[in-house]
């Protein structure tokens, strides 16, 4: 067991698969970083450092600095994916992908299955997600349920270091298209991670994190933090929540959401997109159809209000859901009479 | 023809001059039919359900459950025909007058408007009026239909709905009493192993019954162990003991929490104030019972009659209360009712809970008629149908619980019954004979719990000689 930040575990894996498999390759916006000065000072490997050394390990070929087009970007990463090789396509900022919706949406998910199952897309489109951050409306979103909902996509949000290793390497070995999402605000944050070369988590296998017998919180990301520290505020009342980190959303780890509050009979999502068909109402569907029978209250989905995110600093902290936001609505499930 | 028929609290016993809903079965708006437990009324004495005389809607709720009593005679309900109109119903209520009350044999239903001995005069409870609502708060209008009717308060409630708009559901919640939670509270986390595919829960069972996933074929989503997998490997047997000196371990104690129902609760509540209120002294006494016990065998032939030891007990209790007027008695606040002939309640347990209803005059009844009286009322407690005349009154009960191994225990007295006789099974015990040898001979324990207000220990101890001297010498039993 090594520790390290959230933002080393991506490079380490990206970096010890293009050393296992040479169809790997890398592609996006200044990820070389200070060309022409491997592992310097100067070579910070993309605006989040998640490429950092890449460029002197495995040489121009491998790591491809591109223009701003994101269109391109996405296109290249498809006729790469299509012809043999194993991209990993950075976006930088998940915002930016509406001008490469064509590209991710209606070409790379959508090829295997068109083509009758005879060729396979095996990119992976990486982007950091995410608000906290202070960087405004166009740089702080999670656009983790637009891509959810679109068939053919494999949609992945790692919270710690070790789900970023186990995960990544998942998705980079995966024959499907994956889009793995990195909040922006997790980056800074430590934990042990696995030495196993081959350790791997594989999807729709999500994590618990904390176990308790009276409500269910489901979240992912950034968020998970918070749900985890009301979970801690409340064991000490005697107050037992289950906290699931999905890991991905699709594939939707059902059967652990269902056991969950088969046992809890509450549950709470808390989710960082915006409330209108997001991951929480989605998942309160689910446990409101299919766990019905077991429910002491009605689910509850904790999102930011249905606006653009503000730029101020006091707003978006206001935007987001908040540890007391998250404590207020399991209390709220709790108390139903 | 609409077929508009009023529904008032029925009058059970003579001395019932009100009652409390406690529960409503059938919701305003729904059809109900002929023999369908309307609901459950409680009067000072007895919890009883009310069944429906014939098939109807019940169109207006007017008195919903709750602590609240009702006059005998108050305007429950209305039942109609389903195409009633809401109009018709309204004039039917403004008009309604309360029918002179008799005693109802059975439930409620229109009371049959018949001459009593004791008219009582009742005026009838108001219906409550839907108290309209002003406000210019967002509410759906069944939300704001459900608060007018039951008088609800909406500023202080929080809409769940959009921009706070108040939701039927919040209206529901607002009515509901605060629950006390009872929490499970936090569980053992098992660790994510790398080498097993397996789900959270099956992870924890696992560890639980320490099973290894290793081995384990998943059949969950994505080859997955799931908690199903997992379970087929947990034997049904018991665990393994531990070994010899292997440290205790504490297992999960939680509580399973059962809140009483509607009978448990009245029976809880009139124990409880029998306990408290009255002031029980004890007197025991032993009965030799060899006799007794083979006159029944003998007489069991002879007349063909199926009675128990109780039942005999039952007659020479009936007797012994004939022959003291003093304690065949009831207790009322602060006078006494004294009877010619004894009611005998007896305790049964029926799933509903401790019944005790009532041997009329059984010290008019031969043995023969007492065994059949207790059969059929101890087969009607078990199906659940004792209805409140077959409880109410009585001046004393009897309790057994000799057929448990029970030797001796003091009884509650059973309001407003004076005294209650608790009974235990027979035992052989060692006695001295007449010739200084020594002897066995059968006895069962009697003792009697006494309401002191009214009965004195000399009087109760005179009593429990008579009753004894009865048991001992049974012939007098058929006399």
């Amino acid at each position: 067991m090594a520790k390290m930040m959230y933002r080393d575990a991506v490079v380490s894996t990206i970096a010890e698969e293009m050393e296992r498999d040479e169809n790997v390759v890398c592609l996006g916006e200044d990820i070389v970083g200070g060309m022409g000065t491997p592992g310097g000072p100067e070579a910070i490997g993309g605006i989040w450092s998640t490429s950092t050394g890449l460029f002197g390990k495995f040489g121009a070929d491998r790591v491809i600095d591109t223009p701003i087009s994101e269109s391109a970007i996405m296109g290249a990463a498809a006729g790469l994916a299509l012809s043999g090789k194993r991209p990993i396509a950075e976006l930088m900022f998940a915002d930016f992908i509406g001008v490469s919706l064509d590209q991710i949406w209606n070409q790379i998910a959508k090829f295997r299955y068109m083509f009758g199952g005879k060729t396979k897309c095996p990119a992976v489109i990486r982007m950091a997600y995410g608000a906290g951050y202070n960087a405004a409306a166009q740089h702080s979103q999670a656009v983790h349920q637009i891509l959810t909902g679109m068939p053919g996509l494999k949609v992945v949000m790692p919270t710690t270091p070790a789900d970023v290793k186990g995960l990544l390497r998942t998705a980079i070995r995966d024959d499907d298209p994956v889009i793995f999402l990195e909040h922006k605000a997790l980056y800074g944050v430590s934990g042990e991670v696995p030495d196993d070369p081959d350790y791997m988590i594989p999807f729709g296998h999500a994590r618990l994190s904390r176990a308790g017998q009276d409500v269910t919180i489901v979240s992912t990301g950034l968020l998970l933090g918070f749900c985890e520290a009301v979970a801690d505020k409340l064991a000490a009342e005697g107050i037992g929540c289950d906290v699931i980190d999905l890991r991905t959303t699709s594939p939707l780890d059902e059967e652990t959401i269902l056991d969950s509050v088969e046992v809890t009979g509450r549950l709470v999502v808390v989710d960082e997109a915006p409330p209108r068909c997001s991951l929480g109402a989605d998942i309160c569907a689910l446990v409101a159809e299919k766990a019905f029978a077991s429910l002491k209250a009605p689910p509850l989905s904790v999102n930011p209000p249905h606006t653009p995110i503000p730029f101020a600093r006091e707003l978006e902290s206001a935007y987001l859901p908040s540890v007391d936001k998250i404590e207020a609505a399991v209390r709220k499930v709790l108390s139903y009479r | 023809m609409a077929n508009i028929r009023p529904f008032c609290m029925p009058k059970w016993g003579i001395e019932m001059t009100e009652g409390t809903i406690a529960e409503w079965m059938v919701k305003e708006g729904e059809a109900f039919s002929k023999g369908q437990v309307l609901c459950l009324i409680e009067t000072a004495k007895i919890t009883n359900e009310v069944e429906a005389e014939y098939d109807a809607v019940l169109k207006r709720l007017l008195t919903p459950a709750s602590e609240e009593a009702h006059p005998v005679g108050a305007l429950l309900a209305v039942f109609a025909d389903a195409d009633t109109s809401d109009a018709e119903i309204e004039e039917f209520i403004a008009g309604f007058k309360p029918a002179e009350t008799s005693v109802a044999a059975k439930g409620g239903g229109s009371a049959p408007a018949a001459a009593t001995a004791t008219p009582a005069a009742v005026a009838p409870a108001p219906a409550r009026e839907p108290k309209k609502i002003v406000t210019n708060r967002a509410i759906s209008p069944e939300a704001l239909k459900l608060a007018e009717a039951e008088g609800v308060d909406i500023e202080p409630i929080e809409g769940s709905g959009r921009n706070g708009r108040i939701t039927y559901q919040d209206v529901v919640q607002a009515l509901r009493p605060e629950r006390a939670l009872s929490f499970n509270g936090s569980a053992q986390l098992v660790e994510d192993s790398p080498e097993a595919f397996a789900s959270p829960l099956a992870r924890r069972i696992a560890a639980q019954h320490g099973i290894a996933l290793a081995g384990i074929k998943g059949t969950g989503a994505r080859g997955r162990i799931s908690k199903a997998d997992v379970l087929a490997l947990v034997k049904p047997t018991m665990a393994a003991a531990p070994a010899f000196g292997a440290p205790f371990e504490l297992v999960s104690n939680q509580p399973q929490v059962q809140p009483f129902d509607k009978v448990r609760k009245v029976v809880a509540r009139r124990l409880t104030e029998a306990k408290q209120t009255i002031p029980h002294f004890y007197l025991r006494v032993s009965a030799a019972v060899d006799e007794l016990m083979a006159l029944r065998k003998t007489a069991n032939l002879v007349l063909g009659a199926k009675a128990s030891i109780n039942d005999y007990i039952v007659k020479a209790v009936a007797l012994a209360l004939v022959r003291h007027p003093d304690v065949n008695v009831q207790v009322h606040g602060d006078s006494v009712h004294s009877f010619p002939h004894a009611d005998v309640a007896i305790a049964v347990a029926s799933p509903k809970g401790l019944v005790t209803p009532i041997v009329r005059q059984a010290d008019r009844m031969h043995i023969a008629q007492i065994a059949a009286t207790t059969r059929a009322l101890i087969d009607k407690a078990q199906a659940g149908k004792l209805g409140y005349e077959d409880m109410d009154g009585g001046t004393f009960s009897v309790s057994n619980l000799g057929m448990f191994g029970i030797e001796q225990f003091d009884a509650i007295i059973n309001p407003p019954q004076g005294a209650i006789l608790a009974v235990g099974g027979a035992n052989r015990v060692a006695v001295e004979a007449d010739n200084g040898d020594i002897a066995f001979e059968t006895r069962i324990q009697l003792t009697m719990s006494v309401d002191h207000r009214a009965i004195d220990g000399a009087a109760g101890a005179q009593f429990l000689q008579t009753l004894k001297g009865l048991l001992e010498a049974p012939e007098g039993l058929f006399a």
